[in-house]
């Protein structure tokens, strides 16, 4: 039986104590009560957030009596520490200049038919209503089952695995049901945009590591400075978007030793780690220790060419996963019905898919590598995921913002800035990235454009 | 401009298929009369749920204040506190869940950032009235707040009740974002197919969240919305005619077993019973005792209700736990045997309201 919401009263239920390792949802309740009791006549701003846009809305007057201020009603303060536009202007200018894209990190490609007739076939069997919360059984077990092929790791699809609507919101579920305002999390740069703008809804403190060229190496002393009893959580990605680096044994038993003894959680995004080329990948919940710290993250869409399908799963302990189940439970309820149904039979494929995946990647890879530095680009190796980053100082441009538009306009063909994937974007000024998660023809023109227009500069 | 933003976009940019906003922007205009412009005023999300939870972090700082009616919705409490909100609660007054303007305008203070309305009603199936829609509204405008809509049962109403729009009242729209989904006008609550109608800031901010939150919905129900979109009047109308049925068919059901209905359902696919005085078991109880004895589940309401606490109200005024939710939103068949059940039941059983039948 399904039931639109659940039947016990929540707020006796987030009696969760307060200790590291556990939900904190309950916290919430602890910034409410510090608010509510003694504060309704003032209004308390957090120091770290600025006065919003050109007018602030002051509600100090009788609640009656106040006359309509005419002025357009204020957005949250959380928003100041979202960025939008880059990408924007770049997409109209792409599809003015009739662009190749290499930017947006999803293929032009479809995903396999057998997954796609699962999904038909499950919408006509009338699998359309809301499937439960945290995930349907099948695709519960079937990511349970992958995960241990893969990790090595036993664990229960009924109470350490939750589905969600994409990485994404396994990411924003994780964050939001697991960092209290003000917690320290630990972030690299560069990193997928959408986690400090996540990291910051969540109220979080944030502290960030840059890796750098040209073999992006997470830099060990200035990791084991940064992390302290303070630090709630460390937030990574292997292998890594944009850099297209994989986290090492060695990098990732530092990590671990460095959690364990100060007691910190790791978010470990792992959307690509099929597209691992150059090493192994390894999940770091697999190593001693860490399993009871860590929600290992991940989604169908890379893995299966179906990035608008919106099915992602969060796999951790149990007191781990009930902060995440809370949080996507007012996030998104539920997860789509048919694309769990299909999610199970992808999942359950023969590795032979994953190896003709890696092979076909692999190919185009070359293509794309060999081409940009033909071009002249400097190439940073890539261990893994579908993206390459290069130095494009060679040719001229200021930044790699001027870099980008130059590439759209004058050579037909689109990159990413990376500085937006910095906290501090002057670190990113050399770098752009492409990616070749492209049928070979569109990689074969890209190639060609700049080759033909950038070997001539 | 591409109206199909697969193809062409980097990412980033907002991931919905234009021709929905386009879509829903016409159907605003037609039924509320509102003018919405779809490149700017529409969030495409996963389901209301996410709209919901969009538009709650786009508006709402730690320490603002959000009035809800009860009883409510547990999720809409939940989202408000995950973003540092205060939930306020203003008890429907039983048996009819009327609004009493005078607690209502009480609940207002300098710290109320916003007004969440959810109509029609879940659970009670109570649809705002115009001049109830007028209070609030006045109330909204005075104290310049906003007010998020759930509207997900809009075109599910009964016996001539139309559903209104909060934001076609005076003053209203500038404050207001619309929230609804495909879910239960298309019986495909799997999909996860919901939008925000808002002013165009803050429908950027919607979509601002939105895209940390999810990114997108999933793309395949975005184009099978477009159809859905496309459904002619007759198609609302035979929704709302089959679900009529099914209210008559179980309220007759509900009231054959001793459970007692003085409110009507106007909208919604619930009924929210009430426990006979006679009856001395809890909600929680009757609905345990329905499922062992009767294989019949409903929910009880105590979930829904957040103020009119026992200890608040004393023993007499209490009712937090003699209220019952049935949906009808089920197959004829599954609405035959659950009929066929009760019946049983009653006869094994007897009804609720005979003392001397159900053990209270």
């Amino acid at each position: 039986m399904q039931t639109q919401c659940t039947w016990s009263c929540r707020h006796e239920v987030l009696g969760a104590l307060r200790s590291k390792s556990s939900s904190l949802f309950a916290s919430s309740r602890h910034l409410l009560r510090q608010y509510a009791a003694g504060s309704r006549s003032r209004r308390r701003r957090p120091p770290s957030f600025a006065a919003m846009s050109t007018v602030a809305t002051e509600k100090e007057a009788s609640p009656n009596q106040k006359e309509s201020s005419g002025k357009p009603l204020q957005v949250a303060k959380r928003l100041e520490k979202f960025k939008t536009t880059i990408f924007t202007q770049m997409s109209m200018l792409a599809i003015k200049h009739g662009a190749i894209n290499l930017g947006q990190g999803f293929p032009n490609f479809d995903g396999p038919e057998f997954v796609k007739e699962a999904a038909i076939q499950a919408i006509r069997d009338g699998k359309n209503q809301y499937a439960r919360g945290y995930g349907i059984p099948d695709l519960n077990s079937a990511i349970a089952a992958r995960f241990k092929k893969d990790s090595g790791l036993v664990v229960d699809p009924e109470t350490e695995v939750t589905v969600t609507s994409g990485c994404t919101e396994a990411i924003a579920a994780t964050i939001l049901g697991l960092i209290n305002p003000g917690d320290e999390v630990i972030l690299f740069a560069p990193f997928y945009d959408s986690y400090e703008a996540t990291l910051s809804m969540a109220g979080a403190d944030i502290k960030c590591i840059t890796l750098r060229p040209p073999d992006f190496a997470i830099p060990i002393n200035e990791l084991r400075s940064a992390i302290s009893k303070k630090t709630r959580a460390i937030l990574m990605n292997t292998p890594h978007n944009p850099t297209g680096k994989m986290f090492t044994r060695e990098e990732l038993n530092e990590i671990a030793s460095l959690c364990i003894e100060n007691d910190v959680l790791v978010f470990s995004d792992e959307v690509y780690d099929k597209l691992a080329f150059e090493m192994e990948h390894i999940s770091v919940a697999s190593l001693p220790g860490m399993y009871e710290r860590t929600v290992t993250l991940n989604s169908l869409g890379k893995t299966f060419s179906l990035t608008g399908w919106k099915i992602g799963w969060a796999i951790a302990p149990p007191h781990l996963t009930w902060g995440v189940r809370q949080a996507h439970s007012f996030l998104t309820f539920a997860t789509n019905t048919p694309g769990q149904w299909a999610a199970a039979a992808a999942l359950r494929t023969p590795d032979s898919y994953y190896v003709e995946l890696k092979r076909d990647y692999a190919a185009k890879k070359q293509i794309l590598v060999e081409g940009l530095k033909e071009a002249g680009f400097k190439v940073f190796p890539s261990s893994g995921t579908y993206f390459v980053v290069v130095d494009h100082t060679p040719f001229g441009l200021e930044n790699d913002i001027a870099f980008c538009e130059f590439l759209i306009k004058e050579v037909g063909v689109v990159a990413i800035p990376t500085s937006v994937f910095y906290l501090n974007p002057e670190e990113g000024k050399n770098i752009v990235r492409f990616t070749f998660c492209k049928d070979e023809g569109t990689l074969r023109s890209a190639v060609e454009r700049m080759k033909a227009k950038l070997k001539k500069t | 401009m591409s109206t199909h933003l697969f193809d062409g976009l980097p990412l980033r940019v907002g991931r919905h298929v234009q021709g929905i906003c386009d879509r829903l922007a016409k159907i605003v205009k037609g039924t509320h009369g509102l003018e919405v412009d779809p490149l700017t005023d529409i969030a495409i999300c996963c389901g209301q749920t996410e709209a919901f939870a969009a538009a709650i972090f786009s508006i709402i700082d730690p320490g603002d204040e959000v009035i809800l009616f009860d009883p409510s919705y547990e999720t809409y409490g939940a989202s408000i506190s995950i973003a540092g909100g205060v939930p306020v609660f203003v008890a429907l007054d039983p048996p009819y869940w009327t609004l009493d303007d005078g607690k209502f305008l009480k609940s207002f203070t300098s710290r109320t950032k916003a007004v969440v309305l959810n109509s029609p009603h879940n659970p009670t199936g109570k649809v705002f009235s115009k001049d109830e829609l007028e209070v609030i509204a006045t109330a909204c405008c005075t104290n310049d707040c906003m007010v998020i809509t759930d509207e997900v049962y809009e075109h599910i109403t009964y016996d001539k009740t139309k559903h209104i729009s909060l934001a076609s009242l005076q003053g209203m729209q500038e404050r207001t974002i619309i929230t609804s989904s495909l879910s239960k006008t298309f019986s495909v609550t799997g999909w996860r197919i919901g939008w925000a109608i808002a002013p165009p800031a803050i429908a950027s901010a919607i979509k601002n969240i939105h895209i940390r939150i999810t990114d997108s919905a999933p793309a395949p129900f975005q184009e099978a919305a477009l159809t859905a979109l496309e459904s002619q009047p007759q198609y609302f109308e035979s929704l709302r005619q089959d679900y009529e049925l099914r209210r008559d068919f179980l309220a007759r059901i509900l009231a054959e077993v001793g459970l007692r209905i003085r409110f009507k359902a106007q909208g919604s696919f619930f009924i929210f019973v009430e426990i006979p005085e006679e009856c001395l078991l809890s909600d929680v109880d009757c609905v345990k005792k329905l499922i062992e004895e009767a294989g019949v589940v409903g929910v009880p309401g105590c979930g829904f209700f957040h103020s009119n606490k026992q200890v608040e109200v004393g023993a007499d005024n209490f009712y937090g736990n003699r209220y019952i939710r049935f949906a009808f939103c089920k197959s004829d068949d599954t609405l035959a045997a659950a009929a066929q059940n009760l019946r049983e039941f009653v006869n094994r059983a007897g009804a609720f309201d005979r003392s001397e039948g159900v053990k209270c």
